[in-house]
């Protein structure tokens, strides 16, 4: 066997442990409410956990792989759950249909206003973006339809017929996190990934090589939207009521940026550390509200200052210098293994 | 309600009043709005950070006020040049501290790095302060007073007059002086500006002094009409960026006629269809323009690669 075969051959295994270790945390998830010690009410709270990771895999998309921010995705979680809930409400449609529709809905907006934005550069994008959140919550708050603060309860959920309890919608939740992780994995591995980052990297090279610009950033900006607008309307069941109190605020927009970022946005990992830190901060700081707005502040500007490719960069690094060390052993000069090492290499250089 | 909206073009006397009035006010809030517009065109302009901290400076501000004047019974001038004092602080430790050390990274991580100090601030203020919206102590004699023909309110003259002389301070800043011509040749060309000998760390150190100093004035101006909360900037930023967009996040001139544009628009808005749609009109104004002229409303000299 040559010393590229080698060298392949450790790659490939090396893809085959990712997975593993991915589709591992999965199960582990799976068995969270069969597992000794855990009560009643932790359901929701893990729900939330779930629903967090799927938005900022949604900011992640844009953030990490396309170079495009977002101010705005919390617009998008509103977009879903209305959507999910006004159809429940009218229609009475399965949860599953509903998730269905509230990242369609997303997604179709998602592409509309992709159209405006994506002509602009970075910053001025950050201040659509940000208006956009501040738009929908106008709407949601005077537009009959949306029952503004008295809100719109829902019935409990059904998924294909059958009732399911606080355990079983952590179930669904997990399924359809599941599911975006397939389809951003899929699709970051994709031609169509690497034409994101061919335009995060050198927009100008990329595009003078053929990348069709307008193209792949729109559907970045529909990706990214259907799955935050899948986050909403798993959100909005998850408590069986939507109020604009709720959805009109700005919090959820950067609230998902700073998930990203802390997690990581360039790893498929990061959006998972990132979520689980926003929503447990509150959590564990319930009766000192304050504090944790003060806590999420520094992290954030801590992880910026240390680790500027988030926490889950920080915590591969030792697991990649391993690597990269067998595979310069088998004779591999640049020893990296796969896009996210690239990714990470650029932001320690910066 | 759209009843309202054909009778806008009628002649009847009264009603013109009424548009006269509504136009006055939209100004008058516009003129604040500025203050924020074009501290966020100055930060950006030196240091390519959109700063979202900004509104909360003013908060900050407008808390200190507050407490001056209602706790520790400040004369409001007094008050006032306390906070001008404390939000110049503020400016600079931000930039000291969390900005310096990562002056030379992309813009996105400038820009998540003001959202860190926007938690912090926020955090802060609700601890300190508490979460609940306060009314503020001095309030301005709201009997309405004849003012070319329209009846105003003396709270906006006041406003108005307020805005035009810290417009006069910042011309006669960037015109004569020596920091402000050195602030514009930082805009211009950082680097040559450095090989010309203008300290350039020093420079944009009085940048975000300058975004301090604009909103202490923002926030002890505003906390009369939004009252006083940790959330009371967050709309009025959002504004703020939308009228720096009309200056194509460059041109000062522009966005203080861009804010000035929003007021008015914003205004006339909630008075002919309702109070709930003036949050609206800004993000409808800001989708025409970035899809027209996203360079701005202007046109800009020079803008950077960002």
């Amino acid at each position: 066997m040559g010393r590229k075969e080698i060298v392949a051959a450790l790659k490939t295994k090396f893809e085959r442990q990712n997975q593993v270790a991915v589709v591992l945390l999965f199960v582990a998830a799976a068995l969270f409410p069969f597992m000794p010690g855990v009560e009643g009410w932790m359901a929701s709270q893990a729900s939330l956990i779930v629903i967090y990771i799927m938005a900022a895999q949604g900011v992640s998309l844009l953030v990490g792989y396309t170079g495009l921010v977002t101010v705005g995705h919390g617009g998008f979680l509103a977009i879903g759950a209305y959507t999910s809930a006004l159809l429940t409400k009218y229609f009475g449609i399965d949860l599953s249909l509903g998730l269905i529709a509230g990242g369609l809905m997303s997604g179709l907006i998602g592409y509309g206003l992709g159209l405006i934005f994506l002509r602009l550069s970075g910053a001025f994008m950050a201040i659509g973006t940000l208006g956009f959140a501040f738009f929908i919550g106008a709407i949601i708050n005077n537009v009959p339809l949306f029952e503004g603060r008295t809100g719109i309860n829902l019935p409990a959920s059904r998924i294909f017929g059958v009732k399911i309890g606080d355990f079983g919608f952590y179930l669904v939740a997990v399924a359809a996190l599941a599911l975006t992780t397939l389809l951003i994995y899929c699709v970051v591995r994709s031609g169509v990934g690497r034409a994101f980052m061919a335009l995060r990297d050198a927009e100008k090279a990329a595009e003078s090589s053929g990348v069709n610009r307008v193209f792949y950033r729109t559907l970045a900006f529909s990706i990214s939207a259907a799955i935050t607008g899948v986050a909403g309307a798993l959100n909005g069941h998850v408590v069986n009521y939507v109020s604009s109190e709720v959805y009109a605020d700005i919090w959820y927009s950067v609230d998902f940026l700073v998930a990203g970022v802390v997690g990581g946005s360039a790893l498929l990992m990061g959006p998972f550390i990132g979520g689980a830190f926003i929503v447990m901060v509150p959590f564990f700081l319930e009766k000192l509200a304050d504090f944790a707005y003060i806590l999420k502040g520094i992290v954030l500007i801590a992880v910026l200052l240390l680790a500027p490719a988030g926490v889950a960069d920080l915590l591969a690094r030792p697991f990649r210098a391993m690597r990269r060390r067998r595979l310069a052993a088998a004779g591999d000069s640049l020893g990296l293994v796969g896009a996210a090492a690239a990714r990470a290499q650029t932001a320690e250089g910066r | 309600m759209h009843r309202k909206t054909k009778k806008v073009g009628t002649a009847s006397p009264g009603r013109r009043v009424l548009l006269g009035q509504q136009i006055i006010s939209g100004l008058a809030s516009g003129s604040l709005y500025a203050l924020t517009a074009v501290a966020v065109v100055v930060v950006f302009r030196n240091t390519r950070t959109i700063n979202l901290a900004q509104g909360d400076f003013a908060m900050v501000g407008a808390f200190l006020a507050m407490v001056l004047i209602k706790d520790m019974h400040l004369n409001y001038y007094l008050a006032l040049a306390a906070v001008v004092v404390a939000c110049i602080l503020l400016g600079i430790l931000t930039e000291r501290i969390v900005m310096r050390p990562i002056a030379d990274s992309d813009w996105l991580t400038l820009f998540t790095a003001t959202l860190g100090v926007y938690y912090i601030l926020h955090g802060v203020a609700g601890w300190v302060w508490g979460r609940d919206t306060k009314a503020f102590p001095v309030t301005f004699d709201p009997t309405p007073i004849n003012f070319a023909g329209t009846i105003v309110s003396q709270g906006h003259l006041i406003n108005m007059g307020w805005a035009i002389a810290i417009g006069l301070v910042l011309y006669v800043f960037f015109k004569y002086t020596k920091q402000g011509i050195a602030m514009r040749a930082v805009t211009d060309d950082p680097d040559t500006a450095q090989l010309m000998g203008i300290p350039v760390r020093f420079i944009v150190l009085l940048t975000w002094g300058m975004a301090g100093f604009l909103a202490a004035f923002a926030g002890v101006l505003l906390s009369p009409i939004v009252y006083v909360s940790p959330e009371m900037m967050d709309q009025v930023l959002i504004k703020g960026y939308v009228a720096a967009v009309f200056g194509g996040l460059y041109s000062i001139q522009g966005a203080i006629i861009g804010a000035l544009m929003i007021g008015v628009a914003e205004n006339l808005a909630g008075g002919y269809l309702g109070a709930h749609y003036k949050t609206a009109t800004a993000f409808a104004m800001i989708v025409l323009l970035l899809t027209f002229r996203p360079q701005g409303l202007f046109g800009i000299q020079k803008r950077r690669e960002i």
